[in-house]
């Protein structure tokens, strides 16, 4: 009987879409909220940003196990760093810290991530780490599954020098462009702000997402769909 | 190798020691034993004052129903209690072994244990396993920190939910929580909706049956409610009865005496070495 | 004898793919092994008495871990004193039945009278071994009235090895069922005697609480039975059919 319609055995993996935009004071990092296995979506509030340290943060996609382990591992050595050196740790060392697990255990792991931050030394960055442990220091960040349908419109309307909140637009729009095109990322859109103010978390919920092309509106049931006025839904 | 090596079984971990041999015979054509695998319906749920869990109790070993009344609501510690679905011996070995650690970990401390430490010991042995330990859990209870609900993955992957649902039943039972579910619900609603979505499991996969075991805990209780609803009974007895009587025919009887037992007298010198 | 027991079972590769979408979507590299064959599961039982037949067949329907249907009847009547109960692949037993119908109706047409049920299993072996090398994926039990009023049963395997026999089960809980009924039904050693008989000493009724209590054995410990069980008396008087109750888990 080892095998079911749903397989409990299937690695549990993130299709995601997550994104790493710095601006002109800081960064702001955005994920969708989907976690699935196969064709199920195991978790759909799901927080993909997580925590490292005070001032940096992680963008996890890929294997959901292998991200988990690699940000706890990650978390507990900027811990360490951070007790031993008396001051935060820099989003270099912890981005750094991403790289060398992501490298040196490349055969075991899928996992991309996305660490941003910021600190006093130089202030917003973006660190993007794909698979085989590279690290790339960028601007903006984009990966997962859902980073195929954005990397033209990043290149669009990405502008040097945003504002705080012309950077947030622009996460949520991007991640909100991702799910309307990509079965994997879903959800609600949820973005984390960090600047030398702090850190502040946002989430927007997926039935107030904008909709796109030849999307339709929230329906609670398969009736309203049928009864609503817009284009016909199960035309043939 | 000392001569304890090899009588005495190692103190942790698995023996690979037959890897290799059972691989050669699996390539040879021998097929590998088939596991108990719980087919399973297990949930659980964040109401007002705590954690309810909940599992149906068939386990089976393909087709057939190796047991109609299993426990699969473990205790990990009096305020930790933990669902497992996945190969029957793994889930009870994982929470077996990580109750035990955190019995140690409650005598060097003198405090409650906490949800996270479960959390992190059960995934921690799951995810250095990469999978092979087939474990899917649900994770409940109440600690200084409130109540905490989540589910563990067999590669180790955790989640953190108000309700969540495993198992080849899981479809069934998440159907009725994504659409009966809500926050602040009291303790018999809890129950019900739990009951509820253990009871769409056991009817609509054929992987989970019989009966629904609960398991409510709130700070500083915990009430677990072995069989809280038995929706199965047998559905038909023969009022006659069966009765075996035929019995093999005896055809002939011949009794022969076992050879008439010889004493050995050692004479002579003994061999020379 | 059953010697040709011998299955084509072509299994889905069961590997489930997951594509791990990181900077690039892969797509599913792994390509599963289409089968043309499922099986529906459920379980068939009949007994032939002196002057009755019992033919009996669970109604739930099947796939994997999911049920298709708590209401489908697995009894198909082939001619007045004829039924066949099939599990397996519930296409091919439509499939089977739609050919044993149109031939049965040849047959009348042809004759001017009924199959008896006799000439109805030489058919049905017939038109299963038709398929040896692309066979029909369904377990038969026949049973009947022949044309002495005798109950009659009749057991298959896929591919059209049959045997009249006194009583018979078929399908994902005969390996329950088969054991109890030999207890039940054989004579004290099945060394002694070469069975004088194909029918059992049981009474209607006695037989009738036997298929019952059979059923609700094999539904306590088979996944793939249960929901409500379907009974068809046959004898002297006519058909009758009587229901009960299945777990439902």
């Amino acid at each position: 009987m080892a095998d079911q319609g749903m397989d409990l055995n299937a690695p549990h993996s993130m299709g995601t879409t997550i994104i790493g935009v710095t601006y002109n004071g800081g960064v702001v990092l955005g994920a969708d909220s989907r976690t699935s296995t196969g064709m199920y979506v195991a978790n759909r509030a799901s927080d993909k940003i997580t925590q490292l340290t005070d001032n940096v943060y992680v963008c996890r996609s890929g294997s959901a196990a292998d991200s988990q382990v690699v940000s706890d591992y990650v978390r507990y050595f900027l811990h360490q760093h951070t007790i031993q050196l008396g001051q935060p740790a820099t989003v270099k060392v912890a981005a750094n810290l991403v790289r060398l697990l992501s490298y040196n255990n490349k055969s075991m792991l899928e996992t991309g991530l996305i660490v941003g931050g910021w600190d006093k030394y130089e202030g917003g960055k973006i660190y993007g780490i794909p698979l085989g442990g590279t690290i790339i220091e960028q601007p903006f960040a984009i990966g997962g599954s859902g980073s195929s349908y954005l990397y033209g419109f990043f290149d669009q309307a990405w502008k040097e020098g945003m504002t705080k909140d012309e950077a947030e637009q622009l996460v949520v729009k991007a991640v909100s462009l991702a799910i309307a095109r990509d079965g994997a990322s879903g959800g609600v859109v949820r973005t984390v702000i960090i600047n030398s103010e702090g850190v502040k978390r946002n989430f927007y919920q997926g039935d107030a997402l904008p909709l796109w092309h030849e999307e339709l509106e929230p329906q609670n049931s398969l009736l309203d769909v049928l009864n609503s006025s817009g284009p016909e839904p199960m035309a043939t | 190798m000392s001569k304890a090596a090899v009588d005495v079984p190692m103190k942790g971990g698995f023996s690979f020691d037959l890897c290799r041999r059972n691989e050669m015979l699996v390539k040879k054509g021998l097929q590998s034993p088939s596991f108990l695998k719980t087919g399973t319906t297990i949930v659980g749920l964040i109401f007002q004052d705590g954690v309810i869990l909940g599992a149906d109790t068939r386990a089976t070993e393909g087709p057939i129903v190796a047991d109609k009344n299993c426990e699969k609501i473990h205790f990990m510690a009096p305020n930790i209690y933990c669902c497992g679905a996945g190969t029957a011996a793994d889930t009870e070995a994982v929470t077996d072994m990580v109750s035990s650690q955190l019995q140690l970990h409650r005598y060097h401390t003198d405090r409650e244990s906490r949800v996270v430490t479960a959390l992190t010991l059960l995934k921690s042995h799951l995810f250095s396993y990469q999978g092979h330990v087939s474990a899917a859990l649900v994770l409940g209870g109440v600690d200084v920190t409130g109540p905490h609900l989540h589910t563990i993955y067999p590669h180790g992957s955790t989640d953190t939910l108000p309700f969540a649902t495993m198992g080849s039943g899981s479809l069934a039972a998440m159907s009725v929580f994504e659409s009966k579910y809500r926050e602040g619900l009291t303790r018999d609603e809890g129950v019900k909706l739990v009951t509820e979505a253990i009871c769409s499991g056991i009817f609509n996969d054929l992987g989970s049956g019989s009966n629904v075991d609960v398991c409510v805990i709130t700070k500083g209780q915990t009430e677990y409610l072995r069989n809280h609803q038995l929706p199965n009974p047998r559905t038909y007895i023969n009022e006659r009865g069966y009765s075996f009587p035929k019995k093999t025919e005896v055809l002939l009887t011949r009794i022969t005496p076992l050879k008439q037992m010889v004493e050995v007298t050692e004479a002579g010198d003994a061999m020379e070495e | 004898m059953n010697s040709q027991q011998i299955y084509y079972i072509f299994d889905l590769c069961k590997s489930p793919n997951l594509s791990l979408s990181l900077s690039f979507i892969t797509m599913a590299k792994q390509h599963a092994r289409w089968s043309p064959y499922d099986n529906n599961g459920g379980t068939c039982v009949a007994i032939a008495g002196a002057d009755y037949c019992v033919i009996a067949a669970d109604t739930r329907m099947s796939t994997g871990y999911s049920i298709l249907s708590r209401d489908y009847s697995k009894i198909c009547k082939l001619a007045d004193k004829c039924m066949m109960a099939s599990s397996g692949f519930q296409a091919d037993v439509r499939a089977l039945q739609k050919v044993l119908a149109a031939r049965h109706l040849i047959y009348q047409h042809q004759h001017n009278k009924q199959m008896s049920c006799p000439a109805m299993g030489q058919l049905l072996s017939n038109t299963l071994y038709y398929k040896r090398f692309f066979p029909y994926y369904a377990f038969n039990v026949l049973g009947g009235l022949d044309n002495e009023g005798k109950g009659c049963v009749f057991t298959y395997d896929a591919v059209g090895s049959y045997e009249r026999v006194g009583y018979s089960s078929q399908g994902s809980g005969s390996t329950l069922i088969m054991p109890f009924l030999d207890n039940q039904l054989k004579s004290p050693s099945p060394l002694l005697l070469p069975a004088q008989d194909a029918v059992t000493p049981l009474s209607e009724s006695e037989a009738v609480d036997l298929v019952k209590t059979c059923f609700a054995s094999a539904t306590e410990r088979d996944i793939y039975t249960g929901d409500r069980l379907e009974i068809v008396i046959l004898n002297a008087d006519g058909v009758r059919r009587e229901e009960m109750e299945l777990r439902k888990d």
